[in-house]
Parts: structure tokens; C-alpha cells; sequence
């Protein structure tokens, strides 16, 4: 069964003053299977936060429809049985964390006991455990996001949708989060998150979505949306201090590109081009093979282009 | 229904304990005090007055300083939870809008109670000073201007429902200007030969709350002056006007709640 389903999604703005109409979704579709992780991904702009304010209710829908947990989007019963991680959340910062959860809890519809409980259980996990008494207004960024995401999951929710959860934390917080990811996917939990860090993406990711100008251009398994041929080999060798220049320069003739390094070589060949030929004409000129690494379409190199199609398009329409 | 309480509760402490930080309101409680204070001295320069001046400021400060604070409340405790987007956290939970904007008034009545509760114990404390006891009109005229406190509350968190902190504070401001004069736009309706000007007094009697009802002290009530120093009204007029200010809070709420719940949060 679909977590969540997302049929034609349409949302429109209107300026303020101008009235101008601002198309944010043309038409998004895509659904979340129970159990998965799935990464939503576009540049700025691209209407991921507004497919997320939807499904949250914090905006109305304009076309299409939506469903979590089988229930409509909007409506209580959706919100129920999911937490959410706003982008950047600010909390009211004169509440402790312990008074936070309480609120969150409390609005979840959870009694006394199991909201202590939950709440204890979460400051623990989120490795706020130290800063217990203080107020979120003296929580750093990082802490204010492990607060969000205790806020997310205090009502031990079936679907957790965080938005740029990774956003400004440093290489400790992002693998915390990634940690908590996992664990909430391990625990047989349905995770949709939106995040620019594409490295993360691919490597946390049972599927991906990838929105641009506020339609779904890609939707998948990492590894079958991305082009899983050579594009190009780097070969890196390490060559004597007395070679000649004219040995080094026909060697470099064939790579594509190519950088001299003390005593080093690195060559990059393009796909197609025969590699073993390569090293063979290194080897003859005295070089040693210190590396060859195949390089492959990534997530990255897909998202660029789906962005760089856009642009086009627009260039094309002006 | 109970677990829809337990939600507007809730909000409603938050809101609170919300209130309780701002530390504005605190400065309004000094002014307050002042006020009274002022009174004392004012009632020692004139002539066997001085509980009739201690009685007179406290219920018009109670009256004018606990408005002004109501539309700063309504305003600054519903716009900032969408200013500073910590609406996003909590409507994102299973809480319907509406049950939102009723816990934020009903926090905001419990911040409004316990100023002019504040306030009332100032003045009480004047009076009790110059040896004379709380009378029964000062107790009806106390709980008239608490009404007039939430009227006003329910009129800024109308408006800050769907517009900014300044346009909010300005309608709210104009509707209690009107809604207290609305003898004087009943005076215009009866005595003004240009049309326009009755049309213009009838329209704003029908939608401005008549805040009048709440301050009557000094003024005619059915064609018989009515004093909080001399005869006042009866207990039956309190209830009839509390629920002449019930129906307008109602009201409010409801067309609040209806514009709420279709506002975007981007």
C-alpha cells in the first residue's frame, strides 16, 4: 500500500498587489510505498517545499489531489498518523525541548504518561539529553533541528516528512540525521524527506524524485536513473623526475583533459576511448599506475542536467 | 469534542505562557498603578471627592489601557506565530485551524483576565487606602470593561487573521473608537439633514460592536443618568450586555476562524 499519493498536483499563487499568477506545481504525481525512503529533490525554487506544504495542509491545493495513510489531504486524519520537520523550524523559544515534546504530544491526542515517556525516550535520542532545562532560544542550529525532528516523531508516527533536514549542519549533525533515518526505516517506517545534498540523497534513498520548475522530471531508483555506462576512466601515474617532456605530452594527448603534478600525471580519458592502450603507452615510457577509476553518471550529474534543461527551455521561451 | 478541548487548551497555556514573556504588558501594569496613584493625588486636591476620582480613573484606565492591550495581544500573538513561523510545527500536528484560532483567543482571554484582574486589585487597593469598600456598581462596572477587554480581543484577532500587524492594529484601533461612540452616531442619525452621513452612522452601527454598552458610567442608560459614584445599573443590564459582547466575540471568532482556514502559510 501507498503511503503517500499525489495525483496532478496543481498550486497556484497569486502577488500580492499584481495579482500576478505564479504557477508553483504544474501537475506533480508520484507516490511513497510503505517502508521506504524516499528523496525529493529540485533546485530552489523547483516547488518542493510547496508539494510539502500541501501535504502538510499549510497550503491549499489548487488541482489534482493528494493522500497520506489513505486519508485526503487536508484533513486531521492525515496529520494523525505522520510528524513533519519544517525547513528551518523555529520553536517557541521560551519552552525547554521537554516542553516542546509536551506540546507536540498534547496536540497529538497522547495522555500524560505516554507523552513523559515518548518525550524522555527522544531528548535521549536526539542527544539532547544535556540541554534538557535550557530554553530553545540558547539551542545552537543543530540542536534546534534535533528538537525539530523529536517534535516530528513524538507521536511514534508511520510517515516522517522532514524538509532540508540536513540543511546547515555540520559532517556530525548531517550523519546524525542520517543515523535517525535509517533507524526510523529499520523500524519499518515510511521516510520522505527534500534535501539539496545530493550524496546524502543517493545513499539514503530507496527511490528519488527529482522536481524542476515544478513538474517531476525523474522518478526511480537511484542507480536506474542515472546512465550506468563509463563516461570516463581518471588514470593517475606517477612518472620519473628526469622523463622527457615529449614522452609526458604525448602521453597526455591521450586524455581528454590532463594535470602535471610533482613526479604525477593525471589523465582523464573519455568513454569509449581504450584504457589498457593507455596504460600500455604509460608503462612503455617508464610511468607506474598508481590509480584508474572509472567515473559513471551520478545523482549530481543528473540533477545538473535536468536543471541545465530547464534553463535552456526558459532561454528558449525568451 | 473532548479531545478537540484538550487541543484548544493547549494552545490555549501556550499562549499563556507566551503572553507572560512579553514584557510590554508589565510596563502596562506599572502604568496602571501609576494611573491609580495618580488618582490618589488628584483625589487629595479636591474637596470630599476622593473616592469618586479613585473610582472614575480606575475603571477608565482599566477601560482605555486594558483595550489598548487587547488589540496589541490579538495582534502580536496571532500574526507571530505565522511572522515567525512557529505555526508551521503546530498546524502541521492534528490540530484543525480553527481549534488554533480559538486556543490563541482563549489564551489571550486568560492573559486579559489576569491583567484586569491586576488592574482591578490596583485600584481596589486606592480605594481600600481612602477607607471606602469596593460597591456593587464598581464590581458591575469592573466586569463591564473585562467584556469590553475580550470585545475588543475578539475585534484585533478578526483582523489579524488576514492582514499585517500594522493594518490590524489600525482597523482594530478605529473599530473601538467607533464602537464607543455610538450614541453620538445614533445623535447623527436622528439630527443630520444629509443623507449620506445617516447612511454612512447606520452602517457603522451594524457592524461596529457597540463598545458603549460597557462604559456607561457618567452617561444616560434609558433616559437615566447612571453613575459608578451614584446610581448604576442593575446586575440584569451586566448580563445583557456580557451577552450582547458573548454574541459580537462569537461572531468574530467564527468569520476569523472561516479566513484562517483558508490562508496559505508560504
Amino acid at each position: 500500500m501507498d503511503v503517500i499519493t499525489v495525483t496532478d498536483l496543481a498550486k497556484t499563487y497569486r502577488t500580492p498587489f499584481r495579482r500576478r499568477r505564479v504557477d508553483a506545481l504544474k501537475g506533480v504525481s508520484f507516490s511513497v510505498a510503505r517502508g521506504e525512503v524516499f528523496g525529493f529533490l529540485g533546485p530552489n525554487g523547483a516547488g518542493k517545499t510547496t508539494t510539502i506544504r500541501c501535504l502538510m495542509g499549510l497550503c491549499g491545493i489548487t488541482g489534482g489531489k493528494a493522500e497520506i495513510l489513505g486519508a485526503p489531504v487536508p484533513s486531521r486524519a492525515a496529520r494523525q498518523r505522520m510528524g513533519f520537520l519544517p525547513e528551518q523550524p523555529y520553536f517557541y523559544d521560551y519552552l525547554t525541548v521537554s516542553e516542546l515534546l509536551d506540546l507536540g504530544g498534547r496536540l497529538a491526542g497522547m495522555t500524560a504518561a505516554d507523552r513523559r515517556a515518548r518525550a524522555d525516550q527522544l531528548i535521549v535520542r536526539v542527544g539532547l539529553d544535556h540541554a534538557r532545562g535550557l530554553a530553545l532560544k540558547k539551542f545552537s542550529k543543530g540542536m534546534l533541528q534535533r528538537a525539530g525532528l523529536a517534535l516530528a516523531l513524538i507521536n511514534d508516527p508511520e510517515l516522517v516528512v522532514l524538509d532540508e533536514p540536513m540543511s546547515g549542519l555540520d559532517p556530525i549533525g548531517r550523519k546524525e540525521v542520517r543515523d535517525l533515518i535509517l533507524e526510523e526505516r529499520d523500524a519499518g517506517k515510511t521516510v520522505f524527506f527534500s534535501s539539496h545534498i545530493l550524496s546524502d540523497v543517493e545513499s539514503l534513498c530507496d527511490r528519488v524524485a527529482i522536481c524542476v520548475g515544478g513538474k517531476i522530471r525523474d522518478i526511480g531508483r537511484p542507480r536506474d536513473l542515472v546512465d550506468a555506462t563509463t563516461t570516463e576512466t581518471e588514470v593517475r601515474l606517477a612518472l620519473a623526475d628526469d622523463i622527457d617532456a615529449e614522452v609526458v605530452a604525448a602521453l597526455a594527448a591521450r586524455g581528454a583533459r590532463s594535470r602535471r603534478t610533482a613526479g604525477e600525471l593525471l589523465l582523464t580519458v573519455a568513454g569509449g576511448v581504450d584504457v589498457d592502450a593507455v596504460l600500455a603507452a604509460a608503462h612503455a615510457a617508464g610511468g607506474k599506475v598508481i590509480a584508474v577509476t572509472p567515473r559513471h553518471e551520478t545523482l549530481e550529474d543528473l540533477f545538473l542536467r535536468r536543471v541545465a534543461d530547464q534553463a535552456g527551455a526558459r532561454e528558449v521561451l525568451r | 469534542m473532548t479531545a478537540s478541548l484538550f487541543r484548544i487548551w493547549a494552545i490555549a497555556l501556550n499562549t499563556f505562557r507566551e503572553a507572560a514573556r512579553i514584557k510590554v504588558l508589565y510596563a502596562i501594569v506599572v502604568v496602571v498603578v501609576a494611573v491609580n496613584l495618580l488618582a490618589i493625588a488628584l483625589g487629595e486636591m479636591s474637596v470630599s471627592q476622593h473616592s469618586r476620582v479613585a473610582r472614575d480613573f480606575g475603571i477608565a484606565g482599566i477601560s482605555l489601557f486594558g483595550s489598548l492591550t487587547a488589540i496589541f495581544v490579538g495582534i502580536v500573538l496571532l500574526y507571530g506565530e505565522i511572522q515567525k513561523r512557529t505555526i508551521y510545527s503546530i498546524i502541521s500536528k492534528p490540530l484543525a485551524r480553527w481549534e488554533f484560532v480559538v486556543g490563541k483567543y482563549l489564551g489571550m482571554v486568560l492573559v486579559l483576565t489576569a491583567l484586569v484582574g491586576a488592574f482591578a486589585i490596583a485600584m481596589t487597593a486606592v480605594l481600600a487606602y481612602q477607607g471606602v469598600a469596593v460597591s456593587g456598581a464598581v464590581a458591575k462596572a469592573l466586569v463591564l470593561a473585562w467584556f469590553e477587554v475580550l470585545t475588543v480581543a475578539a475585534i484585533a484577532v478578526f483582523f489579524s487573521s488576514f492582514s499585517s500587524p500594522f493594518l490590524s492594529g489600525t482597523f482594530a484601533l478605529a473599530l473601538w473608537a467607533i464602537g464607543r461612540v455610538t450614541p453620538d452616531l445614533r445623535a447623527a442619525i436622528a439630527s443630520s439633514e444629509s443623507t449620506w452621513i445617516k447612511w454612512v452612522a447606520k452602517g457603522a452601527l451594524v457592524i461596529v460592536p457597540d463598545l458603549h454598552v460597557f462604559s456607561i458610567s457618567g452617561g444616560d442608560v434609558d433616559g437615566q443618568h447612571v453613575s459608578v459614584n451614584g446610581g448604576f445599573v442593575d446586575w440584569g443590564y451586566v448580563a445583557a450586555a456580557a451577552a450582547h459582547g458573548a454574541l459580537w466575540i462569537a461572531a468574530l471568532l467564527v468569520l476569523a476562524c472561516a479566513i484562517f482556514r483558508k490562508r496559505d502559510f508560504v
